[in-house]
C-alpha cells in the first residue's frame, strides 16, 4: 500500500492519503470551504515537508472548488467581472507570496511563518465564528429573530475608480476588490489555502455583495488563484508533487460530494459552530507546537537551491 | 540469490595468489527506486586469502552515499516561541552512511587510526563549514538526526563468517535514500592497521514513472505545473458530473 512520491522523495501509504483527502473533502463539501487550511497542517503532521505540503494542497483546493463552482455557474451564481477584478490583485499577491515563500525558505523561517500565520488566522476566524454561531443559536432558542445590522456605507463608497458590477448589482471602486484579491493571493502562496474563509466574509461585509453570487464568485476566484499559484510553485520552488496531488484530489472530490449531502441536513448555525470548533482545534494544536519544547533543538534542512 | 551463490563460487575458484588479499563484491550494482519502493537490502560479501587468514584480522564494510550540502539550525526560545536562530552549513557530509564491522570499532583500531582512514561516524568531517559559531555541536546534531531517521548506522558485529575466510553482511537501504552514486568499501584490518581495501560503486536511481515525473518537475516545470492544474480541474469536473443530483 506504500507509494513513492517523486518530488517529496518519500514513501507514504496511499490509502491513508486518499482517506485524508476524503475526510478534508467531506468537511469542505459540508461547510463550503476549500479545506486547504486543514489539509496543509495535516500533511505536515504526517511528515510531508512543509514546502511540498503547501504547494501540493493547492491542487486539492482547485479540484474541490471546481465541482462547487460548476454547479454555481449553472444557476448563474458567478459574477465574472468581479472575479476578474479580484484576480488582477490576486496575480500580484501570488507573485509576492511565492517570492516571500522562497525567501523564507532560504532563511529557514518557513515553518515558523506558516505556523504563526495559521495560528493567528485560524484563531481569530474560529473565535469570531464561535461567538456568532453561539449568539444565533441562543437567539433562536429564546425565540427572537436576530436583527440584521443596518447597511454601513463607509470608506468603500468614497474611493475613486468606480466600476459597475451588473451581476452583483453594485457600483463601487475597484480598489477594495483588488486589495482583497492581493491579500488572498499572497496567503494562498504562503499557506497553501484557497482563502475562501477570508474572501466570503470580505465579500459580504466589505463589498456588500448579494449572498446569491458570493459563493460562486469566491469559488471562481479561488480556482484561478490556486491554479496560478500551483504553476508558480512548480516553476520556482519545484515543490508540487503530482502523485500526492492526484491521491488527495481523488479522495477530495468524492468526500466533497458526500459532504454536501451531509451538510444539507444540518442548520447553518450548527454547521458554523462545528466548523468553529474544528478550526480552533487546529489552531490550538499548531500553537502548542510553537511553544512546546522541541525534542531536539537542532533541525536539519536541505540547503536551499 | 542464485546469482550471489554463483559469484561467491566464482570468487573461491579464482583465488588470487598474493600473500594477503581481499576480494569482495556486492549483490547488486544498481538499486532502482520504483513506485512501491519501501527500502531494500544489499549483500556485501568477500573472502580473505592468505597464510594467516584467520588470526587477528577484522573486516569493516562502509557504504557511503553521495555528499549533500546540509544546513543545520538551532532553535532558541524567543518570547515563548521556539525560533530558528543560529545555523551552520556543511558540505562534504554523505546523505547515507552504513558501517558494519566484525567488532566494535574501538577494539579494531585506535581513534587516531580511524580518523586517519576516515572510518566511522565520528570520523565524518565536512570538507567545508559555513558557520559563525563553533560548528562541532551542529556536526553532532547532523549525525544524531541521520541516526534517528536511519540514514547513518554503525552496526558492529553484523558481519557473518561463512567459513574461515568467507564473510558476508546485509546492508539495509531505507526508503528515504538519495539518488546518486554510492560507494561500498571493504577494509581488512590486521593489528589495528588497514592492510587491504576494496571499493565498489553502487548506483541508486529512480526508474520508470517516478524518474520521468521527477525529471519533468525539474526540466519542464511549466508543463508539469499546468498538468497538475488540469488534472485537478478535470477530476473536479468529472466528480460534479458523476454526482450531479437528479434535478
Amino acid at each position: 500500500m506504500e507509494i513513492y512520491l517523486p518530488v517529496a522523495e518519500m514513501s507514504v501509504n496511499w490509502l491513508f492519503i486518499v482517506a485524508l483527502g476524503m475526510g478534508v473533502g467531506f468537511l469542505s463539501g459540508m461547510f463550503g470551504v476549500g479545506g486547504g487550511f486543514l489539509m496543509t497542517p495535516l500533511l505536515v503532521f504526517t511528515g510531508i515537508p512543509s514546502t511540498v505540503a503547501v504547494a501540493t494542497t493547492l491542487s486539492h483546493v482547485t479540484a474541490s472548488s471546481m465541482s462547487g463552482a460548476l454547479s454555481q455557474w449553472r444557476r448563474q451564481g458567478i459574477d465574472f467581472v468581479m472575479a476578474g477584478v479580484m484576480l488582477c490583485g490576486g496575480i500580484l499577491g501570488t507573485l509576492a507570496g511565492v517570492w516571500l515563500f522562497a525567501l523564507m525558505r532560504r532563511q529557514g523561517q518557513m515553518d515558523l511563518i506558516v505556523a504563526l500565520a495559521y495560528v493567528l488566522m485560524l484563531g481569530s476566524i474560529g473565535t469570531i465564528m464561535l461567538r456568532e454561531s453561539l449568539a444565533t443559536l441562543k437567539a433562536y432558542r429564546s425565540g427572537i429573530t436576530p436583527s440584521r445590522r443596518p447597511m454601513q456605507r463607509g470608506w468603500v463608497q468614497i474611493l475613486p475608480f468606480k466600476m459597475r458590477f451588473r451581476q452583483s448589482r453594485l457600483y463601487i471602486s475597484v480598489i477594495p476588490p483588488i486589495i482583497i484579491g492581493f491579500v488572498v493571493g499572497a496567503l494562498s502562496a504562503i499557506m497553501g489555502i484557497g482563502g475562501g474563509f477570508i474572501i466570503v466574509p470580505a465579500m459580504i461585509y466589505i463589498l456588500r455583495m448579494p449572498t446569491s453570487v458570493v459563493m460562486g464568485t469566491s469559488l471562481a476566484q479561488i480556482i484561478a488563484v490556486t491554479a496560478i499559484t500551483t504553476v508558480l510553485q512548480a516553476t520556482s520552488n519545484y515543490a508540487v508533487d503530482i502523485i500526492l496531488a492526484g491521491l488527495l484530489v481523488i479522495g477530495g472530490v468524492v468526500g466533497a460530494q458526500l459532504g454536501v449531502r451531509a451538510g444539507a441536513r444540518l442548520r447553518g448555525e450548527q454547521l458554523r459552530l462545528l466548523l468553529a470548533v474544528i478550526v480552533l482545534t487546529v489552531a490550538a494544536g499548531l500553537a502548542w507546537q510553537l511553544v512546546a519544547p522541541p525534542t531536539d533543538v537542532y533541525s536539519l534542512s536541505e540547503a536551499a537551491p | 540469490m542464485k546469482r550471489l551463490c554463483l559469484t561467491l563460487l566464482g570468487l573461491l575458484l579464482i583465488a588470487p595468489a598474493r600473500a594477503e588479499d581481499l576480494v569482495s563484491g556486492v549483490s547488486q550494482d544498481i538499486i532502482q527506486i520504483t513506485s512501491n519502493y519501501t527500502g531494500t537490502n544489499i549483500v556485501v560479501f568477500g573472502a580473505i586469502e592468505g597464510p594467516q587468514a584467520a588470526q587477528g584480522r577484522d573486516i569493516v564494510v562502509v557504504v557511503r552515499g553521495p555528499d549533500e550540502p546540509m544546513t543545520v539550525r538551532r532553535r532558541d526560545r524567543v518570547a515563548g516561541i521556539w525560533v530558528n536562530r543560529d545555523a551552520a552549513r556543511f558540505e562534504g557530509l554523505p546523505a547515507y552512511y552504513y558501517l558494519a564491522s566484525t567488532a566494535p570499532l574501538s577494539r579494531i583500531a585506535s581513534q587516531e587510526a580511524l580518523a586517519r582512514y576516515g572510518i566511522g561516524l565520528q570520523a565524518l568531517r565536512p570538507t567545508q563549514v559555513g558557520s559563525h559559531h563553533d560548528p562541532e555541536p551542529f556536526r553532532q546534531a547532523t549525525i544524531r538526526y541521520h541516526k534517528r531517521v536511519g540514514l547513518y548506522t554503525e552496526s558492529p558485529g553484523s558481519i557473518d563468517f561463512l567459513s574461515e575466510t568467507l564473510f558476508r553482511t546485509r546492508v539495509p537501504v531505507p526508503a528515504g535514500v538519495t539518488r546518486g552514486q554510492y560507494n561500498v568499501e571493504v577494509y581488512l584490518f590486521r593489528d589495528g592497521q588497514v592492510v587491504s581495501v576494496q571499493s565498489t560503486p553502487l548506483f541508486v536511481d529512480a526508474s520508470g514513472l517516478e524518474r520521468r515525473l521527477f525529471n519533468l518537475a525539474h526540466d519542464a516545470p511549466l508543463s508539469y505545473g499546468l498538468a497538475c492544474v488540469l488534472m485537478a480541474m478535470l477530476l473536479g469536473w468529472i466528480s460534479s458530473v458523476l454526482f450531479r443530483r437528479p434535478a
